[in-house]
C-alpha cells in the first residue's frame, strides 16, 4: 500500500475521481438548481428527496414501458412535478403547513415507490454514453465533464437556463421579489403565492430530471434507495451557496467532491473518517452561516407563508 | 354641491385653477368596526397644484388616500376623477386612471436593484435596457439622480425615496400622492425632495396631494392645505395666509363641539387656569428628595440610523401629571418604548426613584416600578390570543401564583375583581381578548398597570380611537392615579388633552425638550408655538 | 362584540363560528378518500384491501400482545411530540428532533456502561443523560440562533445528518459506543446490551408487556398541560410565542427562553431515545444501540406535534395511531401485500389530516373577499 500522500496524489491524477465527483454532482446539481429556484421565492421543500425518489422511479417505469431514454427522462420529469404540485398546492394556495407536507411526502413516496416497485420491477439501463471529442480527451476532467451519458448534458443546459429564468425574466423578478418582500410584492401587484407554486414546480421538474439521471446515467437502476438522503444535502448546497446559483452549484461540486474522494481513497485501501466526510457537507453548510451570517442572508422570508392581511 | 370648494380658491395660487379638478372627494366615509377612521370627508385636488393634507395620526388622512389609491373601499362617498364618477377597488384600477402613490413603507424590495423595484409591477417581457433608460430620463427631468443598478438595501432614506418616486412616475400618473415623504429624511434631503416636487407638479400640469402631520413641510411645499382630525376635515388654510402656530392648533386641538361642551363645564379654558376641579393633583408636592421619574441626557438610535432621542432630559415627581406634548415623529413614540424596556440608549441615564434602571433590558422599566399603557396596544400592550385574566397578570404573574404555580381560583377571583372595579365590558375572565372592544382592551391595560401600584404610570395616546365616554373615563382615572401619588407621564398629540390633564407641560421637537411649562402659563397659543417651531 | 380593528388575525374567530357537525364531515370525508386511495393501490396491484387492514389492526392491536408493543412505539413518540409543542409554543420551529433523539440514545448508551449503582437509579440516570444528550445536541442549535442569528429551521435540519454521522463515528470506536468483539456476535455495529437489572420495566397489563416509557409519557404530557396552562413559566413562554414585544416588556428574556425552550424540546428527543435503549425490547434494537437506532421515530413524533397543530392532549391518540401503522405494518407482509403500505396509508391520512382546516381558511377568506370593503 502507497504511502498517503501518494495515495492522495494518485487519486488527484486519477480520470475515475473525477468521473465519480462528476456523477455525484450532477444529482445533486439537478436537485439544487430546482430548489434555488424555489428558495429564492420564499419556500423551504424538504420534500425535495421524495421529488428524485418519484422522478427516479417514475422514468425506470417509463422506460420499461417504451424503451426510450428519452420517454424516460420525460416520466421522471412529470414524477417529480406530481410530488411538486402536492407540496405547491397544500403550502400555498390551501396554507398547510410546508414542514408537514414536506415531511409527509418524503414518507408517503418512499413508501409508495417501495411498495410499486416490488410489483411492477421496472426494468432499466444505463443511457448510451456520448462523448464530445476533443474536449473529451482534456486532462482528468474530460472525461467527467464531457465522455458522460447524454442526460448528464442537460446540466449545461438547465443552470444557465434556471439563471436566465431568475434574473433575466420577470417572472424571475417577481419570484425573488416574492421571497424577499411578499407584501412590498404584494402590494406592487404580484400574485405571491402563485409565483412560489411555480417555483416549487419548477424544483419538481428539475428533480424528478435528477432522479431520472440518477438511475439511467449513475446507478443504473431502481431501488428506493438509491437516493438515500441526497435530497437533503441538495438543500445545504443551496445553504452553502448562500442562496446565489454560483454558490449552489460550487457546493454540489465541493460535497460531490468530498464523496468521491472518500471512495477513492477507501478503495486504495485507506481508512479515513468516513463519517466526517458525509457529514461535511452539513458541518461546512452550517459553519458558513454561522460565521457569516452578516454577509450571507437567505431570501428575507424564507420559510414563511404568506397570506394576504396577516401581519 | 361641490362647486363651493373651487369658488373658495379662484385667485389663489396664481390664477383660475382649471374648471374641471383633477380629483374630487365627496362626502367620502369609512368605519372599521366600531372606530370611524373617515367621516364625510370633501377634499378637491386640482392640476398644477400640491394639496396638502395635514393631521396627525389616526386623523384619517392615510385612510382616506387608500382609498384613493384602491387598497380600501369607502362605506359612503363618492369618488370622482377628471369629472366622471369612479369606483376604484383596486390599485390596478387606481394606476389605469392615472393615480399613483409614492408609499411610505411597503413598496420597495431592499434585495434588489434600483431598476429591478421600477421594474416591478408592470407586465410584459422585462427589458433592463429601456428600464434604465426611462429611470435616467425621469431622474433628469425632475432631478432626482439615482444609479440604477444600486442595491436599494444599501441605499440611505433619501435615496431610497428616490427610487419611490421614480418608481411612480414611471407610470406617468396624473395625480400623484405622496404619504408622509420625509418622515425618515434629513432637512436637506427634504428641501431637495420639494423642489423635485415642483418640478413634478410645473411639467404637465399635475395634480399632488401631499400628506403629512410636519407643519413645517405644508407651509413650504403646499398651495393650500386641508386639515383633518378624527377623520374629519375641520379646518383650510392657504400657506400665504397661515402659520404653524395655527396650523398645530387645527391639527391637535380635539373636536370643536366637544371642547365647547367641556368648557361650558368649566373643565378646560384655552388661556385660563383650568384647574378647579383637578382638586390639588400631589398637593403634597414632590415628597421626596429625588423625583419618580427622570431621564438623562438619552440619546438612541432608530433603525435607520438616524437619533430618534437626542439629549432628552425630563424629570417627573410624584402625585404630578406632566404632559409631553409634540407632533408626531419628534420622539414621543421613542419614550414609551424606552420605559418599556423596548428601546436601548446609546448614552444617558434612566432613574426611578434616583435608583439607575438599565434601558432595554427586558422587564427592568416594569420591575423598577413603571407601569405603561402603550401607544399601540397591539404591538406592545396586549396579547390578543390569551384570556383577560392572562392579560391582566403577565406583568406581575406571581401576584396569582404561589410559588410559580398560578392559582386559577387566585386568578378568576382577581381577574373579577378588576373587571368589576374598571368596569370592563366582556364575557369574564376567560374571555379572549380578541372579542372584547377597542375600549376594553385599552381598560384591561389601564387596570393591568395601575393595580400594580406603579410609582410611576406612562400614559402613551392613551385616549386615541375612543369614543367620548371612554376618553372621559381614561381621564379621571389618570388623575385618580396622580391624586394617590402616582408620578403619571402623559404622551399624546391631543393638546386638549394634555391642557386638560397635567401640571406641567413639556414639549418635544427633534427628539429633545424644547419647552417646559406650567399649566398656568400654558396655551394652545404658545404650545403650538414650541410645537410647530421651525426644524433645526 | 367586535373589536373593529382589522388587523385581528381572522382565524381564532372563525374557527368559533363554524359549526363542529361541518369540521366532522370534513375530516370523515378527507379521511375516507385517503383510505380509499390506499385501499385502491392494493386492489390495482393484485392484492385485496381487506386482509390487508385486517393485518394491521392484527398487528397493531389485535393480536395478544400487539397493543402492548404498539403502546412501545407509541411512547417515543409521543415525547417527541411534547418536545415538540414546547419549542412551538415559544414560537420556534424545532425540525431536528431525528438527530436529537439519536445523540440523546447515544449518549444514553455510553454512560450507562460507566454508571455503577443499583438498577433502578442506573435506569433513571440513562433516561436523564438521553435527556442531556438531546438537549444539548438542541443547544447547538439555540446558541447559533441566539449568538449569530442562524434561522432553527435550518440549523436543527442539518444537524440532524451531522448527529447521525457523529453517533456513527462513535460506533466505531469501543472506547466510546461500540461493543467488544466478544460480546459483537456476527453484527458488526452494536453497542453492549444493558445489563438485565438495567432496562425500564415492563409490567404487564392483559398478557401485554409494554415499557414505563407509556407511563412516563403520560405523565409528562399531563405535567406539560399543566406546566402550560397553570405555571408562570408557562404564561411567560406562550407569552413570547404570540408576542416577543409584550414579552420584553414584562421581563421575559427571548434568549432565555427561546434558547431554554429549543433545548426542553431537545431534551424530550433526548429522553425518547433513551427510553427506546433503555425500554424498548424488540421493537428497538433489543436493549442495544445500533446504526439507524433512531429508526424515523423522531420525524413520525415531529409529524404527530405538526398534526395536532401544539395540542398536549391530542398528541396522545394521535401517537397511538402512527404507532399502530408502524406495529400493524409488520403483520401486513404476510398478506402478500408489500409492508411499505403502511407508509402510504400514514401518509395518505397526514394529508388528509391537513385538508379540512385549508379548506375551511380558504372558504373564509373567499366569503370575506365578497362581502369585502377591505381589499383581503
Amino acid at each position: 500500500m502507497s504511502s498517503f500522500p501518494e495515495a492522495v496524489y494518485d487519486i488527484f491524477t486519477s480520470n475515475s475521481t473525477y468521473i465519480n465527483a462528476a456523477l455525484f454532482g450532477g444529482l445533486l446539481a439537478f436537485a439544487a438548481t430546482g430548489e434555488w429556484v424555489a428558495e429564492r421565492a420564499g419556500t423551504l421543500n424538504i420534500s425535495v428527496e421524495a421529488m428524485l425518489l418519484a422522478g427516479a422511479f417514475t422514468s425506470a417505469v417509463g422506460y420499461d414501458l417504451t424503451d426510450s431514454v428519452v420517454v424516460a427522462l420525460v416520466a421522471g420529469i412529470l414524477g417529480g412535478m406530481l410530488v411538486a404540485a402536492i407540496q405547491a398546492e397544500m403550502s400555498h394556495r390551501l396554507s398547510a403547513d410546508q414542514f408537514v407536507v414536506g415531511l409527509t411526502l418524503n414518507i408517503l413516496i418512499f413508501g409508495l415507490t417501495g411498495f410499486l416497485d416490488r410489483e411492477i420491477d421496472p426494468a432499466t439501463k444505463t443511457a448510451a454514453r456520448w462523448t464530445v471529442p476533443i474536449l473529451n480527451k482534456v486532462p482528468l476532467i474530460g472525461k467527467a465533464l464531457f465522455g458522460q451519458p447524454w442526460p448528464f448534458y442537460l446540466l449545461y443546459v438547465l443552470i444557465p437556463l434556471s439563471w436566465w429564468l431568475v434574473y433575466r425574466t420577470r417572472w424571475g423578478l417577481e419570484l425573488r421579489a416574492a421571497g424577499e418582500n411578499p407584501q412590498s410584492a404584494d402590494v406592487s401587484g404580484i400574485d405571491v403565492n402563485r409565483r412560489r407554486r411555480q417555483a416549487v414546480y419548477y424544483a419538481g421538474l428539475t428533480s424528478g430530471l435528477g432522479g431520472a439521471f440518477l438511475v439511467f446515467v449513475q446507478v443504473g437502476r431502481f431501488d428506493d434507495s438509491i437516493v438515500g438522503g441526497r435530497g437533503f444535502i441538495a438543500i445545504a448546497a443551496v445553504i452553502f451557496g448562500g442562496w446565489t446559483l454560483r454558490g449552489t452549484i460550487l457546493g454540489c461540486v465541493v460535497f460531490a467532491a468530498a464523496l468521491s474522494f472518500r471512495l477513492s481513497i477507501q478503495g486504495l485501501g485507506y481508512q479515513v473518517n468516513n463519517e466526517l466526510l458525509q457529514a461535511l457537507p452539513f458541518l461546512v453548510t452550517i459553519l458558513g452561516m454561522a460565521l457569516f451570517a452578516h454577509r450571507v442572508r437567505p431570501p428575507a422570508a424564507l420559510a414563511r407563508p404568506f397570506v394576504r392581511g396577516l401581519r | 354641491m361641490t362647486d363651493s370648494q373651487s369658488t373658495d380658491l379662484i385667485g389663489i395660487g396664481g390664477g383660475l385653477p382649471p374648471p374641471i379638478p383633477a380629483v374630487e372627494l365627496v362626502g367620502i366615509t369609512k368605519r372599521f368596526g366600531a372606530v370611524v377612521a373617515c367621516e364625510g370627508v370633501d377634499m378637491v385636488f386640482h392640476r398644477g397644484q400640491i394639496h396638502g393634507i395635514l393631521g396627525e395620526n389616526g386623523a384619517g388622512k392615510s385612510t382616506l388616500m387608500k382609498i384613493l389609491i384602491g387598497l380600501v373601499l369607502p362605506d359612503e362617498g363618492r369618488i370622482v376623477v377628471d369629472g366622471a364618477e369612479r369606483r376604484i377597488h383596486d390599485p390596478l384600477v387606481a394606476a389605469d386612471l392615472g393615480i399613483g402613490m409614492v408609499h411610505q413603507h411597503f413598496s420597495l424590495i431592499e434585495a434588489l436593484s434600483v431598476w429591478e423595484n421600477v421594474a416591478l409591477g408592470e407586465k410584459g417581457t422585462l427589458d433592463p435596457g429601456t428600464v434604465r433608460e426611462r429611470i435616467e430620463e425621469i431622474s433628469e427631468q425632475y432631478g432626482l439622480a439615482i444609479d440604477p443598478d444600486a442595491r436599494v438595501g444599501d441605499l440611505p432614506a433619501g435615496l431610497r425615496q428616490r427610487v419611490e418616486i421614480i418608481k411612480c412616475l414611471r407610470r406617468d400618473p396624473q395625480i400623484v400622492i405622496f404619504d408622509e415623504p420625509t418622515s425618515v429624511l434629513t432637512p436637506e434631503e427634504s428641501k431637495q425632495l420639494f423642489s423635485s416636487l415642483r418640478n413634478v407638479v410645473a411639467a404637465e400640469g399635475r395634480a399632488v396631494a401631499l400628506v403629512s402631520h410636519k407643519l413645517d413641510e405644508m407651509l413650504s411645499a403646499a398651495d393650500e392645505i386641508s386639515i383633518m382630525r378624527q377623520g374629519r376635515v375641520v379646518d383650510r388654510q392657504v400657506p400665504s395666509e397661515t402659520n404653524a402656530r395655527k396650523l398645530a392648533r387645527s391639527m391637535v386641538g380635539r373636536d370643536v363641539l366637544l371642547r365647547s361642551e367641556r368648557a361650558a363645564l368649566g373643565l378646560v379654558g384655552d388661556d385660563e387656569q383650568g384647574h378647579q376641579d383637578m382638586g390639588s393633583p400631589g398637593s403634597s408636592g414632590p415628597d421626596s428628595q429625588h423625583p419618580a421619574l427622570r431621564i438623562e441626557g438619552a440619546v438612541a438610535r432608530g433603525p435607520e440610523g438616524t437619533k430618534i432621542l437626542d439629549g432628552l432630559t425630563i424629570e417627573l415627581h410624584r402625585g404630578t401629571i406632566v404632559g409631553l406634548a409634540g407632533v408626531e415623529g419628534n420622539g414621543q413614540r421613542p419614550v414609551g418604548d424606552l420605559l418599556s424596556s423596548l428601546l436601548p440608549l446609546e448614552s444617558g441615564r434612566v432613574e426611578v426613584d434616583g435608583n439607575a434602571v438599565p434601558a432595554g433590558r427586558p422587564g427592568a422599566m416594569a420591575r423598577a416600578g413603571i407601569g405603561v399603557i402603550p401607544e399601540d396596544r397591539h404591538d406592545s400592550g396586549i396579547v390578543l390570543e390569551m384570556t383577560v385574566a392572562e392579560n391582566l397578570v403577565i406583568t406581575d404573574p406571581y401576584c396569582v401564583a404561589r410559588r410559580s404555580l398560578i392559582d386559577p381560583k387566585r386568578l378568576a377571583a382577581f381577574a373579577r375583581e378588576i373587571i368589576e372595579e374598571f368596569d370592563i365590558q366582556c364575557d369574564g375572565p376567560a374571555a379572549p381578548m380578541w372579542s372584547l372592544s377597542g375600549g376594553n382592551q385599552q381598560r384591561v391595560v389601564l387596570a393591568r398597570e395601575l393595580v400594580q401600584n406603579p410609582k410611576v404610570l406612562v400614559a402613551a395616546q392613551p385616549t386615541r380611537g375612543l369614543d367620548v365616554v371612554a376618553i372621559e373615563y381614561m381621564s379621571n382615572r389618570l388623575r385618580t392615579a396622580a391624586e394617590e401619588g402616582v408620578a403619571v407621564l402623559l404622551i399624546s398629540s391631543e393638546l386638549e388633552e394634555i391642557l386638560d390633564l397635567s401640571n406641567r407641560i413639556v414639549v418635544l421637537r427633534g427628539g429633545r425638550v424644547a419647552g417646559e411649562m406650567s399649566r398656568s402659563e400654558a396655551s394652545l397659543e404658545n404650545l403650538g408655538l414650541l410645537m410647530g417651531g421651525s426644524t433645526g | 362584540m367586535s373589536t373593529g380593528t382589522a388587523e385581528v388575525a381572522p382565524t381564532s374567530k372563525t374557527w368559533r363560528r363554524i359549526r363542529v357537525g361541518e369540521w366532522l364531515v370534513l375530516y370523515a370525508l378527507s379521511i375516507s378518500v385517503a383510505l380509499l386511495i390506499a385501499g385502491t393501490l392494493v386492489e390495482a396491484t393484485g392484492g385485496d384491501w381487506l386482509p390487508v387492514l385486517s393485518a394491521l389492526l392484527d398487528g397493531s392491536v389485535r393480536r395478544p400482545g400487539r397493543w402492548g408493543e404498539t403502546l412501545g412505539v407509541a411512547g417515543p413518540l409521543l415525547l417527541v411530540a411534547l418536545g415538540t409543542v414546547v419549542s412551538a409554543k415559544a414560537g420556534l420551529v424545532n425540525i431536528g428532533q431525528e438527530g436529537q433523539l439519536l445523540f440523546g440514545a447515544a449518549v444514553a448508551t455510553y454512560f450507562s456502561f460507566l454508571i455503577g449503582g443499583p438498577g433502578p437509579l442506573n435506569v433513571v440516570l440513562i433516561l436523564l443523560f438521553g435527556a442531556i444528550g438531546g438537549a444539548a445536541w438542541a443547544g447547538i442549535a439555540a446558541g447559533l440562533r441566539y449568538w449569530r442569528g442562524v434561522p432553527e429551521v435550518l440549523s436543527t435540519l442539518l444537524l440532524v445528518t451531522v448527529s447521525i454521522q457523529t453517533v456513527a463515528y462513535g460506533m466505531r470506536w469501543e472506547w466510546l459506543l461500540l461493543a467488544p468483539q466478544s460480546s459483537r456476535g456476527n453484527r458488526n455495529q452494536v453497542s453492549k446490551q444493558l445489563a438485565s437489572n438495567n432496562r425500564l420495566p415492563r409490567p404487564e397489563i392483559f398478557g401485554n408487556e409494554f415499557p414505563l416509557t407509556v407511563y412516563i409519557g403520560v405523565v409528562l404530557a399531563l405535567l406539560l398541560a399543566f406546566g402550560l396552562g397553570r405555571t408562570v413559566w408557562g404564561l411567560r413562554l406562550r407569552l413570547l410565542g404570540h408576542n416577543p414585544r409584550v414579552a420584553k416588556r414584562c421581563g421575559v428574556s427571548e434568549k432565555v427562553f427561546g434558547a431554554g425552550a429549543l433545548m426542553i424540546s431537545g431534551g424530550f428527543a433526548g429522553l425518547a431515545g433513551g427510553a427506546m435503549l433503555a425500554g424498548g425490547g424488540f421493537s428497538f434494537g433489543n436493549y442495544q444501540f445500533m446504526t439507524g437506532f433512531s429508526d424515523n421515530i423522531g420525524w413520525t413524533g415531529l409529524l404527530v406535534a405538526l398534526v395536532v397543530r401544539e395540542r398536549v392532549f391530542l398528541a396522545v391518540p394521535v401517537a397511538f395511531v402512527f404507532a399502530c401503522l408502524r406495529t400493524g405494518s409488520s403483520f401486513v407482509g404476510s398478506t402478500g401485500v408489500e409492508g411499505r403500505i403502511t407508509d402510504v396509508i400514514q401518509g395518505l391520512l397526514v394529508l388528509a389530516l391537513l385538508i379540512p382546516p385549508a379548506v375551511m381558511v380558504l372558504r373564509n377568506i373567499r366569503r370575506a373577499r365578497a362581502a369585502a370593503t377591505v381589499r383581503v
